[in-house]
């Protein structure tokens, strides 16, 4: 979960996953959208299922603070498959879950690709405050590998293998007319890994360990968009910065240690008239360190399941129905 | 019992806790401070490379222990050294405790990894060559790769080895005991030894490294002054000598390893990078029967690694046994063997297992780290601090390594260069561990690690199987990591345990009796 990692970190696949994960949010059934850093909740016993496909590129990086190209890459291609569900557990506790298939590739130079299952995340949605437009909510949750990909063959592992937990805070105000606007900011505790070699330079020494510290990630967005029951359009500003980390030597590739910096842009697109739906993300960094200088799309086909045939959307974004709920 | 929502959120604060509460320590400094199971008493009559004799840098007797001045330092540690000491020093005395020898060869690989990166292309497509008068630079001098690491650790290691014979003649010539014994009011913080103590081995180990360490990494001269300084200091703090056993020491060490440099000088490492040799090199191996010669496959086109390294001197035999136990001719590529040796490859590369990659990464030791010459330098430096050995055969061992490794990247780069045969990269096959720049056959892995592995199995027999299982270990990781093809790592293989079977040769005349 991990959101909204800059589209694409070398090394931080999550982000893959993140954009992938926001994009099926925001594609999330209805006005439900779902995604772990909006202010929308699919109502209780109500599921979004969503398949999702985002693709990601890069031929520049930042190599600590040069931004360079590298002709023995290429252009740089993450694509991930995702398959993602958001459970209404009530009308304000709402359960994330999202898991990514991902690939890697280069266009030139002779670095095999990467691909497999990556992390399995589970997020909880908990709407703490919902008063005249104005809500505040949190998120906690994990995740963990689901399988025992390379976390050090930068950039071509699909992630860094580290167990992480997130917590994030979202504050959202939508106006009567369906503007709203959105601010969250979360901090992301990321585990130690373990790698196959037991000897890796890092922080300016050699440690003779397989065990890897990696630093913790503060993510921070800023959205503005435009809700109505069968529709949403979105433009936003996303950060993403390590808590410590070194940075990429010179001409060495990066390595999990490293402190993986961006700030992009992008904008969010939904539409689902009925129970089926599509969303379409955009995003791009447009300055970073320790990171690809990358450009990332997302679409997502998302389904809702409405086992009590509680028909949409909108009602998650109507205040009175949570009202409704919060008297009970 | 039906689990309570507070059950629920104490397992996942448990969790969490369990998960992050660590901080993001690494700790893996795990060597500590040992009594040696064997003083050497004899070491000063060990055969040095280098030196001609164990007395070549002469050293002044030390003064009587009645020596006014000898009782004032005696008295300055106990009453003025001793009580000053901080928790700071303390985690130096536990450090340099587990040996000088031990810590400057981590401190060498620790350098060499850090030094270990090619140079960027320039944006006209050239790469620039990294300028000893100007280390810091972009690029750093040195790019400490295989070969200039092999060298490096070997003259590091030759250095500790030949200055600590001399110390070792002097220490039991005069018999100079420790402080401690001289005054029993004085309380060492270190295992005591009943080893003499004029002049500090220590400190010998240390200006011998110092003097090989800021010539072969000249940008990190002010990092090795405060190794050089905590590494005496620490005996002081530890009462384990008085400063002037130091100074005698440092002085030893350093005129020892001038002499080793001064073969260093003149070893031909100065032309081991003569990129105008390459065309005769290619025309050369043509005339032996290569159809596909190597060729770079960085872009833009990164010149060859050290093409001339084959003529650098080796130790352990001369040109003309290095000439006779090169590796026949490999497959030639285009044939039915060689396509067989590619398909294994390619079918690799489609279906590599997680075990062939977690091989292929563990032994990698590509760029930004030690090399593999120094990951059996590590080897074989934990094997000696697990058999608690004296730091005299401690040297003895890593010079014997150490010397048996550079001997290894000579022989093998100048088999790469004879054959200048083609990597299966030339042939569309991808790589898991990056792609050195150099000809294909002998994987310098192989033989640096069958070395390495001879050489520890004589001097650790009842480890010989895991070592030479590690050497296997590594020469597959090779195939595994899709850069080599078979026929390179078995004969680097073959190649490497004849190489480290010359170093054995010497170990067992080198008057030791080990």
């Amino acid at each position: 979960m991990h959101e909204r990692l800059p589209i694409n970190n070398f090394k931080n696949k999550h982000f893959i996953i993140v954009l992938a994960f926001i994009g099926f949010s925001a594609i999330t059934c209805s006005l439900s959208a779902q995604l772990p850093y909006d202010a929308i909740y699919m109502p209780k016993k109500t599921v979004c299922a969503v398949a999702a496909y985002s693709y990601s590129e890069w031929t520049e990086y930042w190599e600590n603070t040069l931004l360079r190209d590298n002709a023995n890459i290429g252009k740089h291609i993450d694509q991930s498959a995702m398959l993602m569900a958001a459970a209404g557990l009530t009308d304000r506790l709402n359960l994330l879950i999202s898991l990514p298939y991902i690939t890697t590739k280069n266009t030139q130079g002779n670095l095999l690709g990467q691909q497999g299952i990556q992390d399995l995340t589970l997020q909880l949605k908990y709407k703490f405050y919902n008063q005249k437009g104005l809500s505040v909510h949190g998120v906690l949750g994990g995740s963990m590998p689901m399988s025992k990909y390379v976390p050090d063959f930068l950039p071509m592992s699909i992630g860094l293998h580290s167990t992480n937990v997130i917590g994030r805070g979202i504050v959202s105000y939508l106006h009567q007319t369906g503007l709203y606007v959105t601010a969250h900011g979360a901090y992301i505790g990321r585990s130690k890994i373990t790698v196959d070699r037991d000897s890796y330079q890092a922080y300016d020494r050699v440690y003779n360990s397989n065990r890897v510290a990696i630093p913790n990630v503060t993510e921070g967005g800023l959205r503005l968009g435009y809700l109505k029951p069968t529709f949403q359009v979105e433009a936003f500003l996303e950060s993403s910065a390590g808590v410590g980390g070194d940075n990429i030597l010179r001409n060495n590739a990066p390595f999990p240690t490293n402190n993986m910096t961006s700030k992009s842009f992008g904008g969010y697109l939904k539409v689902q008239p009925k129970n089926i739906g599509f969303s379409a993300r955009i995003a791009h960094v447009a300055s970073g360190r320790n990171v690809g200088h990358s450009t990332m799309f997302m679409a997502g086909l998302l389904y809702q399941i409405n086992p009590k045939s509680r028909t949409e959307s909108t009602e998650s974004i109507d205040k009175p129905h949570f009202k409704i709920i919060e008297n009970q | 019992m039906k689990p309570t929502s507070s059950s629920y959120l104490k397992s996942l604060v448990c969790l969490v806790m369990v998960t992050f509460s660590c901080s993001k320590e690494i700790n893996d400094n795990v060597a500590s401070s040992y009594t040696p199971a064997a003083l050497d008493e004899k070491g000063g009559t060990w055969k040095p490379y280098v030196l001609v004799s164990p007395n070549d840098i002469s050293v002044a007797a030390p003064k009587d222990i009645t020596d006014p001045a000898y009782l004032k330092e005696l008295d300055s540690v106990k009453n003025f050294i001793a009580p000053r000491v901080t928790p700071e020093n303390k985690q130096a005395i536990a450090y340099w405790g587990a040996g000088a020898v031990y810590r400057w060869n981590e401190i060498a690989r620790e350098l060499a990894a850090k030094y270990n990166l090619a140079p960027a292309a320039k944006s006209d497509g050239t790469y620039p060559v990294p300028d000893a008068n100007n280390p810091l630079a972009d690029p750093k001098f040195p790019f400490a790769n295989p070969p200039y690491t092999a060298r490096a650790l070997a003259y590091l290691s030759v250095a500790q080895y030949d200055a600590l014979i001399s110390a070792w003649n002097y220490k039991f010539k005069f018999n100079r005991k420790a402080p401690y014994k001289n005054d029993n009011g004085i309380k060492p913080l270190l295992l005591t030894t009943d080893l003499p103590s004029y002049p500090s081995e220590a400190a010998v180990v240390a200006g011998a490294s110092y003097t090989v360490l800021i010539a072969m990494f000249p940008g990190e001269v002010p990092y090795l002054d405060s190794k050089l300084a905590e590494c005496k200091n620490a005996r002081v703090w530890a009462a384990m000598n008085v400063p002037s056993e130091n100074s005698v020491g440092d002085a030893l060490g350093k005129a020892v390893a001038a002499k080793v440099m001064a073969r260093a000088k003149t070893d031909g490492m100065s032309a081991a990078n003569n990129q105008a040799l390459t065309p005769g090199l290619i025309e050369a191996a043509k005339g032996r029967g290569i159809t596909t010669t190597w060729i770079s496959q960085e872009s833009p086109l990164r010149p060859p690694m050290l093409p001339n390294y084959g003529a650098v001197q080796t130790w352990n035999f001369d040109k003309v046994i290095q000439a006779s136990i090169r590796p026949a001719l490999p497959y030639i590529a285009g044939s039915a063997e060689w396509q067989k040796e590619l398909d294994e490859l390619k079918s690799i590369q489609k279906n590599q297992t997680r075990d062939q990659a977690r091989i292929a990464n563990y032994w990698a030791d590509g760029a930004g780290s030690y090399t593999p010459p120094a990951h059996w330098h590590r080897i074989a430096a934990n094997e000696g601090l697990k058999n608690t050995y004296s730091e005299i055969r401690m040297a003895r061992t890593l010079a014997l390594l150490g010397t048996a490794e550079m001997d290894a990247g000579a022989s093998c780069w100048e088999t790469k260069y004879y054959y200048y045969t083609p990597r299966p990269q030339q042939f569309g096959v991808k790589t898991s561990v990056g792609l050195p720049n150099f000809p294909s056959y002998t994987s310098g892995h192989s033989t640096f690690s069958a070395a390495a592995a001879s050489v520890l199995g004589y001097i650790f027999p009842d480890q010989a199987s895991t070592f030479n299982a590690f050497a296997k270990e590594a020469s597959d990781s090779r195939v595994y990591g899709l850069i080599h093809y078979r026929i390179d790592c078995e004969m680097g293989l073959v190649h490497g345990k004849k190489i480290g079977e010359y170093a054995i040769l010497r170990g067992k005349n080198d008057g030791s009796g080990l």
